[in-house]
């Protein structure tokens, strides 16, 4: 009997509750209980440890979310997902590619035997054991990969009051809370940037054998390039918009430009905390996690052409020393401009100055000394998140977001490296596709030249429409920084002036970080 | 330097004159020319110690810029007529050589910029700038900055001119030994040895005198020196007779005794790299290592596209693993050449030239990022066996009758097969290119000519060096292919070995 089969005999049967025993603590039961109820939970009742759920396959969730499931989930969200790259991760790790071959002969392994290539291109090892290793191998990075594994929430959130839980309860089953946009940043960046706790890091030897390059991720143009299965609620009826208020739904931030920028700044902690968490445990010389990791670097530190003038110098080296590697860059540029929307310096250098000052120490600088200097620099990154995630839907929202196009046109014209060029590009085109104080046409053009010059384009185009063949990704990126013109690039940045009078600022509306 | 004189003998007294208008006032006359005057008897007061009767006290600090050796009647002659090359050696100097630009380059807009970089303040006052594009003197910090600005002049090459400016036209110099006029500060340059000796300490470096990576980052070229290719591309300021352009195996031991003597620097430069960083560790100071520039430039820099130089080299990686940088392809390749071309005699109980080079690569590229005094340790005493061996194999070569470079297309061949991967770079393609050029003559643009080079090698040399250029308006090879170079090589016809 496949699982399939099981699930459908199980929603026939509609026994769910006698079911939870197996599955779920008697605490859950009675959270459960008291909301079903009438009663909210409070915090006191406590979120459970996000332990012992294990994955149940992508299976069982298609049975339900292949169509849409009334007014609260109109979207088909599987066949949504069936037409995203994630649902072909799976297929990379396979030795009939060219590319996966080539690798698996010059590192020696079986990369869909490998835990390091097993973690990104489906899910973390580290997270509980898979009923079924084979099916979910074959099911790439599916529902669960995101939305935490499901043996704790699959039963229950079939029922009506599953809605109304906050989403700290929801994380008491295991589910998590992908509206909240630094969550959502942190769970794509763990694959998209790397993190040491689930094992999903990529090395330099990996990028040596052949993996393609990490480009720059911005939140909100990957999550458009990936196909949106899902709807925010105000994008829902207006009945399904009453009642979330009523049930004091949490929601994303309105502001598209105001999920970019929340993005770069956990892309930005990340890339600190990448570094931090991989000295922790780094070993001199050793097999497991060698020190120095060259992956945690700026590719563009190293790989660019040696022009002269070049992109690299051009960039120049703020504090750190010519010649020395610095992390990964390409969050910066956008943060910056993060920073001066939750109104604190911008100076992201300045920021990061104990940082450099170790990797000014010797090049790649020493282990023990990056994991002691990240703690007061990553506080003042979560003072502007927090700053930034009140930025929410409301009528000041248009010039608020005016503001921020401009600066991010301002940091374009200046902008050192391919990358950062891309993140800014990204931030900037969502920004203008959803900002009506510039004409259409200077929106279109600005969209298609940063387009042309910045290759922003993704190979996959989004749901409904079927993945095309065309150039994979990663050739785009990096492959096309050498021959960039940087004068062009900047000035694909200049914006004209805005054709709709400025509204009064409202810079001083925004609360100061705590 | 008598019989020059007595070529211009009509119009020495003339150009004096006006070459006291001429000169600055601080700047002190040549002494007249003690036969110029008939029936004089020639004087010979000449103390070993560069005085003589009535020479000024101030002479002997300030005869070092190149000024006083420019007089027309001296060095600074003019290049047409059939005068003694040494009367122009100045002129050409002053038009035709890159060294006399030396300090003007550090205005340039890329000079400044790195100045900048590095926080230096001006690059034409910055000690570590001057150190060598400025005169070569031990007493270089005390100079007036308008010496300075000579660039890399005469003294710079000729040593330190205060003690034999007076004296090295009398004819009596022309009595003196090589030890003689050493002790008076003149460098002995009529031998390959004394040549590339002073080359080396700045188009290689020493302990004090470094391109490394933060110089390079900041816009500094990369520094890749054989010797018998600069000697070449080098506007020649002198004449051959008795030097070594005299002998029959000029370009041959210019390239073997070059090499040699390079290995030995780049060996003694690599070793001081370790100590420096090894005693920056133990002190706790910050520390440049790894010092990316031991390791090959392009191993990093280098577009991450499908076409790049990488991909170019099919049939896998050359390292023990992917993504480690090799160490310079430049001087391996260089090493495996001159042990191949020329087979220095091995001392029992040491290792050949390419054999250290090879061991020096292996502690160097294990864990090369790892900065770690017990690493550091055991790369310095590999370097140290380099160091050894390169001095020694340059010392038998030396020494040597006549080189001789068996540099035939069968033994480059073999030399591949024995180790194809170290082949696989453009560095060791180049150097293979200049080994086939010293073997079998310059490229018939450049410089001295052999007579035995047959124009058909020569041609297929120049198109063979013409095909490793960088495509237009790169830095890199990015399109560097190995196979197409070997094949290429093959092709030139190349005489299976020189005929003495």
């Amino acid at each position: 009997m496949s699982p399939g089969d099981i699930l459908l005999e199980r929603f026939t049967s509609m026994q769910l509750l006698p079911r939870f025993g197996a599955r779920f603590s008697a605490a859950a039961i009675v959270v459960l209980g008291l909301v079903a109820c009438g009663h909210t939970a409070t915090a006191a009742d406590g979120p459970k440890p996000r332990t012992g759920f294990t994955y149940t396959g992508a299976d069982l969730c298609v049975k339900c979310h292949r169509s849409e499931q009334g007014e609260w989930c109109d979207v088909a969200t599987t066949t949504a997902w069936r037409h995203d790259a994630h649902s072909r991760s799976h297929l990379a790790l396979s030795s009939t590619n060219e590319r996966t071959r080539a690798m698996e002969v010059t590192l020696g392994i079986k990369a869909a035997a490998t835990a390091s290539c097993v973690a990104c291109h489906t899910h973390p090892v580290s997270e509980p054991a898979v009923e079924e290793e084979t099916k979910l191998l074959h099911a790439g990075i599916s529902c669960e990969t995101c939305h935490g594994p499901g043996s704790g929430y699959v039963d229950p959130h079939i029922q009506k009051s599953w809605r109304f839980l906050s989403s700290a309860e929801k994380e008491a089953f295991g589910m998590h809370d992908l509206r909240n946009p630094v969550a959502k940043a942190e769970n794509c960046l763990a694959c998209h940037l790397g993190e040491v706790a689930t094992d999903r890091v990529i090395t330099h030897q990996m990028y040596a054998a052949g993996h393609p390059p990490l480009p720059a991720f911005e939140m909100e143009a990957f999550s458009t390039a990936m196909g949106p299965h899902w709807k925010r609620v105000w994008e829902k009826s207006p009945r399904i918009q009453q009642q979330a208020a009523q049930a004091g739904y949490q929601t994303e931030g309105a502001s598209v430009l105001a999920r970019s920028l929340v993005g770069s700044l956990v892309a930005l902690k990340q890339t600190v905390h990448l570094a931090r968490d991989y000295a922790a445990d780094a070993e001199v010389g050793g097999e497991h996690r060698p020190w120095p990791e060259i992956a945690l670097y700026d590719c563009q530190a190293c790989h660019h052409a040696l022009t002269v003038p070049s992109w690299r110098q051009e960039a120049g080296y703020g504090q750190l020393a010519p010649g020395r590697p610095s992390l990964v860059r390409w969050p910066r540029r956008l943060a910056a401009v993060a920073f001066d929307q939750a109104g604190m310096p911008t100076d992201v250098d300045a920021l990061l100055s104990p940082v450099v000052a170790v990797l000014n120490t010797r090049p790649f600088g020493n282990a023990p000394d990056l994991g002691r200097v990240t703690d007061e620099s990553c506080r003042q990154i979560d003072k502007a998140i927090e700053s930034l995630a009140r930025w929410h839907r409301d009528e000041t929202l248009t010039s608020r977001e005016r503001l921020a196009i401009e600066r991010v046109s301002t940091s374009g014209r200046g902008v050192g490296d391919f990358e950062s060029a891309r993140l800014l590009a990204w931030a900037l085109q969502h920004g203008l596709a959803t900002h009506a104080d510039w004409p259409q046409d200077v929106r279109t053009r600005k969209t298609a030249e940063l387009s042309a010059l910045l290759a922003l384009q993704f190979p996959t185009p989004a749901y409904p429409r079927p993945p095309a063949p065309g150039k994979p990704f990663w050739q785009t990126s990096l492959a096309a920084a050498p021959g960039a013109d940087i004068a062009r690039v900047r000035g694909a940045f200049e914006l004209p002036p805005a054709s709709r009078p400025q509204r009064p600022p409202v810079i001083e509306a925004i609360p100061p970080p705590r | 330097m008598a019989r020059l004189c007595r070529a211009a003998s009509g119009a020495c007294v003339a150009l004096a004159a006006l070459a006291a208008v001429a000169c600055s006032a601080a700047e002190p006359l040549p002494a007249p020319c003690v036969d110029c005057a008939p029936g004089t008897a020639v004087p010979l007061p000449l103390a070993i110690d560069g005085t003589y009767p009535g020479m000024q006290p101030d002479a002997l600090a300030s005869a070092v810029g190149v000024s006083s050796c420019a007089t027309v009647s001296c060095h600074g002659g003019p290049k047409a007529g059939n005068h003694d090359v040494q009367s122009f050696a100045f002129t050409i100097w002053m038009n035709d050589d890159p060294h006399a630009g030396a300090y003007e380059t550090l205005h340039s807009p890329r000079s400044k910029r790195m100045a900048r970089l590095l926080g230096l303040g001006e690059a034409h006052r910055a000690a570590e700038c001057l150190a060598c594009h400025s005169m070569q003197h031990a007493s270089r910090a005390t100079l007036p900055q308008e010496v300075l600005a000579d660039g890399v002049g005469c003294s710079s090459c000729h040593g330190e001119s205060s003690r034999w400016q007076q004296v090295h036209y009398l004819p009596e110099w022309k009595q003196l030994s090589t030890s003689q006029r050493e002790a008076l500060g003149y460098r002995d340059l009529g031998s390959v040895t004394g040549r590339v000796a002073t080359c080396i300490p700045c188009h290689v470096g020493n302990g004090s005198l470094q391109v490394n990576h933060d110089l390079i980052a900041a816009g500094h070229p990369r520094l890749s020196f054989e010797f018998a290719a600069y000697q070449r591309l080098w506007p020649r300021h002198w004449t051959p007779f008795g030097k070594v352009e005299a002998r029959a195996d000029f370009t041959e031991r210019s390239w073997a005794v070059g090499q040699a003597a390079t290995l030995a620097a780049v060996a003694e430069l690599l070793a001081v790299r370790t100590q420096q960083a090894s005693a920056e560790m133990a002190a706790g100071r910050p520390h440049r290592w790894p010092e990316f520039s031991e390791f090959d430039c392009y191993a990093c820099h280098k577009s991450l596209g499908p076409s790049s130089y990488a991909a170019a080299h099919t049939g896998g990686f050359q390292n023990p693993f992917p993504g480690q940088p090799s160490w310079q392809p430049w001087y391996v390749s260089a090493g495996r050449l001159l042990d191949a071309a020329t087979a220095p005699a091995v001392v029992p109980g040491t290792r050949s030239v390419s054999a250290s080079a090879v061991d020096v690569r292996r502690v160097l590229e294990a864990d090369w990022s790892v900065a770690d005094r017990a690493r550091l340790e055991r790369v310095l005493l590999e370097a140290r066996g380099l160091q050894r061996a390169a001095l020694l194999a340059g010392r038998e070569l030396e020494a040597r009758d006549r080189i001789v470079l068996d540099l035939s297309q069968r033994k480059l061949d073999a030399v591949v097969a024995d180790a194809p991967p170290e082949w696989r770079f453009w560095d060791a393609a180049v150097q293979t290119l200049l080994a086939m050029e010293a073997a079998g003559g310059g490229p018939a643009a450049l410089g001295v000519r052999r007579a035995d080079q047959d124009s058909a090698t020569r041609r297929a040399l120049d198109e063979l060096r013409e095909s490793l250029q960088f495509p237009p308006g790169a830095d890199t090879p990015e399109d560097f292919n190995p196979v197409r170079f070997n094949r290429d090589r093959v092709a030139v016809p190349f005489p299976a070995t020189v005929q003495p």
